[in-house]
């Protein structure tokens, strides 16, 4: 086997694809030849660093690749549940938001003690006012605001 | 016409005037109890509705809710309503005429009395009642009716 054979011979021969005869010739030559062993050795460490390349590629996708995993089981999964499930999924928070409803009911004060005030108006008419212990002052300042009884407590101030 | 008095009738119970007879009716009185003092610059989230008056009268920066009584009073019928520092009001409706309420108020202080005052006001009226000493503030009790 001469050098050319040998050179186009070299992928098929490093995978281990030649019949039998033409492996032994091919292997004799390459014992017998520096520069077809060189080539050979070359061609060899180019496809060691391509296979690495490609298990380092598949290391950096490997969380892609099991997210998408996930998803894909996931459906595979939703696709195996019961018909209610997804409905159930759904409406979970029914339950929770009515026993809220009903402790909110039980134990809110009935008689509106803490619900805001809410005036109409200020319209009020102070038809008599006195003290026996204080001075009192009746502010009024305009019927948009509330009219005010001020008591000034005598002995205390 | 006999179809027609019915309907009428109905009209008539939903009237405005319908109020005069109602006058007798009871009177839900509702005391909030404020703490207004410089201690402090927050308002009561209870009093949020009326915290923009508050701060147009008064030059208090922190307003507290500490009690909210409501209570339904019928006429000629006394309500007590115990206030902090040793105070109580006494509110009795009077009677009135349509829409008025009159509301015969009277705040005591260890058995003296404090104020006595009548007030003629709407349903939905309010009147503020302040100045009582109380920790580091004053009292401002806010009186409404419905």
């Amino acid at each position: 086997m001469d050098c050319t054979n040998t050179i186009r011979m070299l992928q098929d021969g490093i995978d281990g694809r030649l019949p039998s005869g033409e492996s032994e010739k091919f292997r004799d030559h390459l014992a017998g030849c520096p520069s077809c062993r060189a080539e050979e050795a070359s061609l060899r460490e180019v496809g060691d660093l391509l296979r690495l390349w490609a298990a380092v590629r598949a290391r950096e996708g490997e969380p892609q690749l099991n997210a998408l995993w996930t998803r894909v089981k996931a459906g595979i999964e939703e696709g195996r549940e019961p018909w209610y499930a997804a409905a159930a999924r759904r409406w979970f928070w029914l339950p929770a938001a009515a026993a809220l409803a009903v402790f909110a009911l039980l134990f809110y004060p009935s008689d509106g003690t803490r619900a805001p005030f809410h005036p109409i108006h200020f319209d009020v008419s102070v038809e008599t006012l006195e003290s026996d212990t204080a001075t009192v002052a009746l502010v009024d300042r305009g019927k948009d605001l509330p009219r005010v009884i001020w008591i000034i407590e005598d002995a205390k101030s | 016409m006999a179809r027609l008095l019915p309907v009428l009738m109905l009209l008539l119970s939903f009237s405005p005037g319908s109020a005069a007879a109602e006058s007798g009716s009871p009177v839900t009185v509702d005391v909030g109890v404020v703490l207004a003092s410089h201690d402090g610059s927050t308002v009561d989230p209870q009093l949020s509705s009326i915290q923009d008056k508050l701060r147009s009268m008064f030059n208090y920066s922190s307003y507290r809710m500490l009690d909210r009584q409501k209570r339904p009073l019928g006429v000629g019928q006394t309500g007590e309503f115990p206030l902090p520092g040793n105070r109580s009001m006494r509110v009795t409706p009077s009677p009135s005429r349509g829409e008025k309420i009159r509301l015969a108020v009277q705040i005591t202080e260890g058995g003296k009395n404090l104020i006595t005052t009548t007030l003629g006001l709407s349903r939905g009226g309010m009147v503020l009642v302040g100045g009582p000493s109380y920790q580091k503030g004053v009292l401002i009790l806010i009186l409404s009716a419905e």
